[in-house]
């Protein structure tokens, strides 16, 4: 725990809705520089799992910690240094793109100067030149989720959890999102993200499978590729045989 | 807590309202239709109730009942003659009611005086009335009785009045008060609600609630957005009041303004309170009659507490536009200052603190605790 080049870490996380385990004593190590993919079904757990490891969730067992500081508890000491995207489009409707931006900027203390100047940057970044103006209403749905992403981006953050990222998005824009993704991690930045698509999970650096809210596998895409060419008949599987297998073995490996 | 943190919030939720031109319409319009609205609907002076005057006795006392029935702008006095059914004309002319003064009326009336109170007849007047609408009715009572007792010298009774707080307060004057209130509350109460459902939808709450924002800060930032809004809703009252219905105003404005600004606060917090009670905005608006039904109904607003079913009136000791009522009210038409009135303002005061404490506990479980 102690360990500085971790930035995310669960151990044996657990939070329950009632009588359902959401997340179910999961524990994963995150380090810096890494780009790591939650894939699985939807309601596997992974929303529940990125809101505790950013503090808006209490787990009721387990620890949750992002840069060596537990949450919720500690999230004041780390607040400046990571930056969430919810699920949903997190953007205010009713203001611009550059007010949205300016918000956010201000409640981390940054000067209207600089905010101004990161506007200009993240909107060139994000294809959202000439927009600054424009309520965010009336964007597109992927110009949204792209001023979005700006609103995470803002304050620098070292660390990055982001909550399927490039749902809803065409092709071509989920790459581009992957390529600032992956851009941004060269600048040494440690990326959390969750998706379901796929193919998304082939871009990671290492890859969490969860479902039910347990880990039921990890590794980098190459790793699990092999793991499931020597389970099964298949040579060269790709993500999704990965995944049907993986989490089939898992199905009847609870059963058994 | 930092102070440019409350102010980015303040500045949001402002920025947000100058977005939305009808919700900025209707916030400002508002105002001046309530005040247009409740004062000519409710200006309280009944006028045009047709009367017919018989007079059968014809002398300078009955002439000078005469006088002051006409005098009454409640009144549209047809004299007549003499009349044989009172009840049949009352029927079939559309009068609400019939005053015949019958003849020796007016000797009886002063030999009653001179003879002694057991001795003698008393004059007396026939009033036939439609009584179907009981306030019609009453106000015809009044102006009759009023009419006698102008008689003055040598009448029964003389009233020594002394009038309080002002010349002559009329209903309007103290409908203002109680209608920035109302606008205050309802805009303050209503639009804190929506936002905060509306974070809650879009998600934006969970973006606040990683940033280094506090809750206390958080509500601050609204409080002092929906103060400035409150400030200028007054501003809207009190001039379509002054300009149109020459409203008088015996207190300090700058008191006045204090106070609905602290009521605006209590609203603040309310609207978040309840903003934990709904996840989506249609579940939302359902509250919105649950706010404005009893502030109309038993605050005191358009008819006094006493008039209030006594059953009821407890109720009315729940409602905050109750306690506003009474502070605006000593501070505007009786020039009180606020503690002067020590049940509205203790009452506007404990609102305030109540609302604002749940508020960020409340606050605290809808950011926490989500899905």
């Amino acid at each position: 725990m102690a360990d500085p080049s971790v930035v995310f870490r669960a151990d044996e996380l657990t939070k329950t809705f009632g009588t359902l385990r959401a997340v179910d004593r999961l524990s994963l190590s995150i380090a810096t520089g890494e780009i790591y993919g939650l894939v699985g079904p939807s309601g596997a757990g992974k929303t529940t799992l990125i809101r505790m490891l950013s503090g808006l969730a209490t787990p009721n067992a387990g620890t949750a910690t992002l840069l060596g500081a537990p949450m919720p508890a500690g999230r004041r000491t780390v607040e400046h240094r990571f930056g969430y995207m919810p699920q949903e489009r997190a953007v205010y409707r009713d203001l611009s793109v550059a007010e949205n931006l300016l918000f956010f900027g201000r409640l981390y203390a940054m000067s209207r100067a600089r905010i101004r100047e990161r506007t200009r940057e993240l909107l060139e970044l994000m294809q959202l030149e000439g927009h600054g103006q424009q309520r965010a209403d009336r964007l597109s749905g992927g110009e949204k989720q792209r001023l979005s992403l700006a609103c995470t981006l803002l304050h620098e953050p070292d660390a990055l959890l982001l909550d399927e990222p490039t749902i809803g998005l065409d092709p071509s824009l989920r790459r581009e999102f992957w390529n600032h993704f992956h851009e941004l991690n060269g600048r040494g930045r440690t990326i959390l993200l969750s998706t379901h698509y796929l193919q998304e999970a082939e871009w990671c650096g290492r890859v969490g499978l969860i479902q039910r809210g347990r880990l039921i596998a990890e590794g980098t895409p190459d790793a699990l590729r092999r793991q499931v060419a020597q389970q099964s008949d298949r040579e060269h599987p790709d993500m999704e045989e990965v995944f049907l297998i993986l989490t089939g073995a898992a199905v009847a490996g609870g059963a058994s | 807590m930092k102070a440019y943190r409350i102010l980015a919030v303040a500045e949001r939720v402002l920025r947000q309202l100058w977005h939305d031109r009808r919700v900025l319409a209707f916030m400002l319009v508002l105002p001046a239709v309530a005040m247009l609205l409740f004062g000519y609907s409710f200006s309280g002076d009944i006028t045009d109730i047709r009367v017919a005057f018989v007079d059968e006795d014809d002398t300078d006392l009955t002439a000078s009942i005469l006088e002051s029935l006409q005098a009454d702008d409640a009144f549209d006095v047809t004299v007549l003659d003499s009349v044989d059914d009172p009840e049949r004309l009352l029927l079939d002319s559309g009068y609400q009611a019939v005053i015949r003064i019958p003849d020796k009326f007016t000797s009886l009336y002063y030999a009653h005086f001179a003879m002694g109170v057991a001795t003698s007849a008393q004059g007396t007047i026939d009033l036939t009335l439609d009584e179907s609408d009981p306030q019609i009715a009453s106000t015809i009572k009044m102006g009759l009785a009023d009419a006698l007792m102008d008689l003055g010298e040598g009448g029964p009774v003389e009233i020594d009045t002394r009038e309080l707080y002002g010349v002559e307060v009329r209903f309007i004057d103290s409908f203002a008060p109680a209608i920035m209130g109302l606008v205050v509350a309802l805009i303050s109460t209503v639009l804190t609600l929506l936002s905060i459902v509306r974070e809650k939808v879009d998600g934006t709450f969970s973006r606040v609630w990683v940033s280094p924002v506090r809750r206390a800060e958080f509500i601050l930032g609204y409080v002092i957005a929906f103060g400035l809004v409150a400030l200028v809703q007054s501003l809207v009252v009190l001039t379509v009041g002054m300009s149109v219905f020459h409203i008088l105003i015996n207190g300090s404005i700058a008191w006045a303004f204090v106070c609905v600004i602290l009521f605006a606060v209590g609203s603040v917090g309310l609207g978040t309170l309840l903003s934990a009670l709904a996840q989506t905005e249609s579940q939302a608006i359902v509250f919105f009659p649950l706010v404005i039904l009893p502030s109309v109904l038993l605050s005191g607003m358009m008819w006094p507490i006493q008039a209030i079913p006594r059953v009821l009136r407890p109720l009315s000791y729940l409602v905050p536009l109750t306690y506003s009522n009474r502070l605006l009210r000593a501070v505007m038409v009786k020039g009180l200052a606020p503690w002067q009135e020590p049940v509205g303002f203790a009452g506007v005061l404990v609102f305030v603190l109540l609302t604002i404490l749940l508020a960020s506990v409340v606050l605290r479980q809808s950011a926490g605790e989500r899905e």
